[in-house]
């Protein structure tokens, strides 16, 4: 497994995407420090200041870490390479379980690098300009921080297990994209059809990285981080285990 | 050419043995492509696998490297099913298309995502691409590659691993002239040491300078299998042309040879030499204006056992005189 984890890896380095998307994931974070602060409505209140660090899990700048875990399994089927792929590893399970460590790994890195930049940037404009300080022992701003880790590693397995499903490069990041990023914002302001969205990816995400005022969305009670966390799980591994079983397991020709 | 380096002891060699038994495979509920085939390839010989396009050879290939799920049948090699295989990558090195790259990495770090997945030296990546002649391109991206050095690099990625069993699809494909000497005698080495080499091609002559053995489909069923010596052996024939064909005919009768009339001036007889035929004319004072002894060479076979008119398979190169361009790899 460590061999299928360290090829996944050298896969990844031997490509340009990973370095795009990482540029992207610098430049995202930048702007939402001052997407956050900037504003007059923006972070005043020092229970507003885990928000700082919530910031690139709690919008779509996920689909950053998203698409790289799509990105994974789909540019091997667009370049066959998962012809060479399973010839050496003729185990899809094994293969998957391997791509979907290496994307968590990936997610919890671009999510380091993310909350570096909100740190950096951030952290100094607070404490100079509004004299909110940040005390990183604070339950609400761990929260935020290690919200963010596990939210973004889970979207790395969950464009991992989305990609296995659907195999089509284009078809994965524009149905993820508009799912994610379009629908469910619509579908949250639908009668009945909201009840769902405590179990959407959003609504997990919500329920993780909420750490003050209104734990409700549109009237709808949002899940207790613990349930958020667990709704991630199965949208990560549930995609990801049909995706092996299933999808992966179809004749490449 | 740098050889490969390898021992391999001759147990080892026993577990390279590739069994295709009844396989079968159809597509979409309807379309058979493989049909209950069954054959076997032998380590320490090239086997060439032949068929028309369309005969289901690449599918056979897919199934027997677990990338395409039997209907019914299974394929093994050295006993067990390829998605059994403790490690594959040394055990099975295989080429399928020249494809199977990602355009923007480099020829070497392609290799080396075989090595971390294979558990081999990053460093063995530089030495295949140096037995395959591609060291002066390893850290240029595939995308500006060319066809043969595709193909070159799909050999050295076949060859990572050291493997015991080699199987190449189309291998001599976009090779040029000296590419493809370059290629037999490679195949070649690999069998001599021990290795099973399967490789399928439509260049029958290119298979026939190189291939112990043939393996023959069409349309999905064994058509033929053996050696190229024992398939086409008595298999010759002489063409005559002689302006008295009908004496001829009686003399030869006499002989006990027998054949037939292509036209009315000629005769294509059957099982004997030239010689034989030349003293029985002279001896009954018949004159000859041409005595020829034709092999019946694989080609021939080939499409005497699938039907097929020579001018109707499109992807046959047009018949050159076996040294017209491309010398030999050595007398066989």
């Amino acid at each position: 497994m460590i061999r299928l984890i360290h090829a996944e890896f050298v896969k990844v380095r031997t490509t340009q995407v990973w370095f795009w998307l990482l540029l992207a994931t610098i430049v995202v974070s930048g702007l939402l420090v001052v997407a956050q602060v900037a504003p007059s409505d923006g972070i005043r209140h020092p229970d507003e200041v885990p928000d700082l660090f919530a910031a690139f899990a709690a919008t779509p700048a996920y689909l950053l870490v998203f698409v790289l875990g799509v990105l994974g399994v789909t540019t091997e089927f667009r370049y066959q390479t998962i012809t060479p792929t399973l010839l050496q590893t003729p185990s899809r399970w094994a293969l998957v379980t391997a791509k979907m460590i290496t994307y968590a790994i990936l997610g919890a890195l671009y999510a380091l690098v993310a909350l570096v930049v909100e740190a950096v940037v951030g952290v100094p404009w607070l404490s100079s300009k509004y004299s909110l300080h940040v005390h990183w022992g604070n339950s609400e701003v761990q929260r935020a921080i290690w919200g963010t880790f596990a939210i973004i590693a889970l979207f790395g397995i969950i464009g991992l297990g989305i990609g296995a499903l659907l195999k089509n490069q284009v078809v994965a990041v524009v149905v993820g994209i508009l799912f994610l990023a379009v629908l469910e914002n619509v579908l949250v302001a639908i009668p009945v059809v909201k009840h769902v969205f405590p179990y959407t990816p959003n609504g997990a995400v919500q329920a993780v990285l909420t750490t003050h005022g209104s734990r409700t969305v549109n009237g709808i009670d949002l899940l207790s981080a613990g349930g958020g966390i667990v709704v991630l799980l199965l949208w990560a591994f549930i995609p990801a285990i049909l995706g092996a079983a299933v999808t992966l397991n179809r004749d490449i020709t | 050419m740098a050889a490969p380096h390898v021992t391999t002891p001759p147990a080892a060699a026993q577990g390279g043995r590739i069994v295709v038994e009844d396989l079968s495979k159809v597509f979409g509920g309807s379309v058979r492509a493989v049909d209950r085939l069954s054959f076997t390839v032998e380590p320490g010989s090239v086997t060439g696998f032949l068929g028309p396009n369309g005969a289901g050879k690449t599918t056979t290939l897919r199934m027997l490297l677990g990338l395409v799920r039997p209907t019914s049948g299974r394929a093994t090699i050295g006993g067990r099913v390829y998605r059994h295989l403790a490690s594959p990558t040394r055990t099975v090195g295989a080429a399928l298309e020249a494809s199977s790259f990602h355009p923007a990495r480099t020829a070497r770090n392609h290799l080396r995502v075989m090595c971390a997945a294979g558990g081999l030296p990053a460093a063995r990546a530089d030495q295949v691409l140096a037995m395959v002649g591609l060291e002066g391109a390893a850290r240029r991206k595939v995308r500006g590659y060319s066809m043969g050095m595709r193909q070159r690099l799909g050999l050295a990625a076949a060859l990572v691993g050291d493997p015991r069993v080699v199987i190449l699809d189309e291998p001599a494909n976009g090779l040029d002239p000296e590419g493809i000497r370059w290629l037999r005698g490679l195949l070649r080495h690999l069998a001599d040491e021990g290795r099973t080499v399967l490789i399928s091609s439509h260049q029958l002559n290119e298979v026939q300078e190189v291939a112990d053995r043939v393996v023959i489909l069409n349309r999905g069923q064994l058509v033929q299998q053996g050696s190229i010596a024992e398939l086409t052996a008595g298999s010759g024939s002489v063409l005559v042309r002689s302006p008295a064909v009908d004496t001829l005919i009686t003399v030869l009768q006499e002989q006990g040879l027998s054949g037939d009339r292509p036209d009315a001036t000629s005769l294509r007889v059957r099982n004997a030499t030239a010689a034989q035929i030349g003293h029985a004319a002279f001896v009954a004072g018949v004159e000859l204006h041409e005595l020829t002894e034709q092999r019946f060479d694989l080609e021939d076979l080939f499409f005497a056992l699938t039907q097929q008119v020579p001018g109707a398979y499109a992807a046959a190169p047009p018949q050159l005189p076996p040294q017209a361009g491309y010398p030999t790899g050595g007398p066989r």
